[in-house]
């Protein structure tokens, strides 16, 4: 992303029923190795092949913490710099590997009108390019004036 | 009816640690990076200080980062899965679970982030084959001025081999 795509094509004044910029993600084993260094998180079922595999899984799984962070990145870039994530939920419900192509999906649900503009929530959802559904959620963005 | 390791387990809820970081810019730069999140906002001083946020701040769920416990593999569960989890139960291996953070401050390089987890619940369900157990830790993220920066409440389910 270059500085000159940030605060265009975004959502300013949102309404019940928009859908949010969608993002599609295919995450790669150098990924899942990166946020499992950043995040200390040493569960080899996320960078060890052969770990994986003798789990029952196909490949190394992408990491609940990782999947919040493609529905963060979409809501941010689905909204003016100007607003803020309150909150967020994900429930995982499919494991996704490198290499699945995570397309990632969101609704405005609701719009409340506050002093500083907008205070919305949103249902969230990644699904596989098979359709399958990897997560869901719900968050709530607001817009800070 | 409950079995015993779950009963015994359910000793630990409350149980609360405490600890203490320094956000750096690398800290963010790196997170950034892991995330694929190449949003200038994350990491270039000169735009940042454009915005209204007047200089870089990390990622919306960078305090992910803090999250698991920096203690020795030894100390870890057999699975190597993060210590939160490490609590007596016939579940032998943790998956995927979910998430629920709020979030109340952007975090800034040279933050300090004082870090407290405590066990919120342990209870068991019944699966498609196997009993499931759910253990549910929340972390609670304070600045240097004491300020709620976010809040986490991750639920972690262990499954026993059979399955």
């Amino acid at each position: 992303m270059n500085t000159s795509d940030i605060n265009t094509d975004k959502i300013s004044i949102p309404q019940i029923g928009d859908q949010l910029r969608p993002l599609i993600i295919k995450p790669t084993h150098a990924q899942l190795f990166m946020f499992s260094a950043v995040t200390w998180n040493r569960h080899p079922i996320h960078y060890s092949q052969s770990a994986a595999v003798a789990e029952g899984h196909p490949d190394v799984l992408v990491q609940r913490g990782l999947i919040g962070n493609f529905f963060a990145r979409m809501l941010k870039e689905s909204f003016p710099i100007t607003s803020k994530i309150k909150y967020l939920n994900w429930k995982v419900i499919n494991s996704a590997i490198p290499g699945d192509e995570l397309n990632c999906h969101g609704t405005i649900l609701r719009v409340v009108t506050t002093k500083t503009g907008w205070l919305l929530d949103c249902e969230v959802t990644i699904n596989k390019q098979d359709g399958q559904s990897v997560a869901t959620g719900q968050a709530k963005v607001e817009s800070l004036r | 009816m409950e079995d015993t390791a779950i009963s015994l387990a359910k000793n630990l809820i409350g149980k609360t640690s405490i600890r203490h970081h320094q956000v750096t810019r690398r800290d963010i730069r790196r997170f950034a990076q892991a995330i694929g999140d190449q949003n200038p906002l994350y990491y270039d001083e000169e735009f940042a200080k454009t915005t209204c946020h007047k200089g870089i701040i990390a990622p919306p769920l960078f305090c992910q980062t803090f999250i698991f416990k920096d203690v020795p593999p030894d100390q870890l569960p057999d699975d190597l899965s993060p210590a939160e989890t490490n609590i007596a139960l016939n579940g032998m291996k943790t998956v995927g679970g979910s998430s629920d953070f709020n979030l109340h401050q952007c975090v800034r390089p040279n933050d300090e982030i004082r870090v407290t987890t405590r066990v919120h619940d342990i209870f068991s369900k019944q699966g498609k084959s196997a009993l499931l157990y759910f253990v549910q830790v929340e972390t609670c993220f304070h600045n240097q001025d004491e300020l709620l920066v976010a809040r986490e409440l991750a639920t972690y389910i262990k499954r026993t081999d059979a399955q």
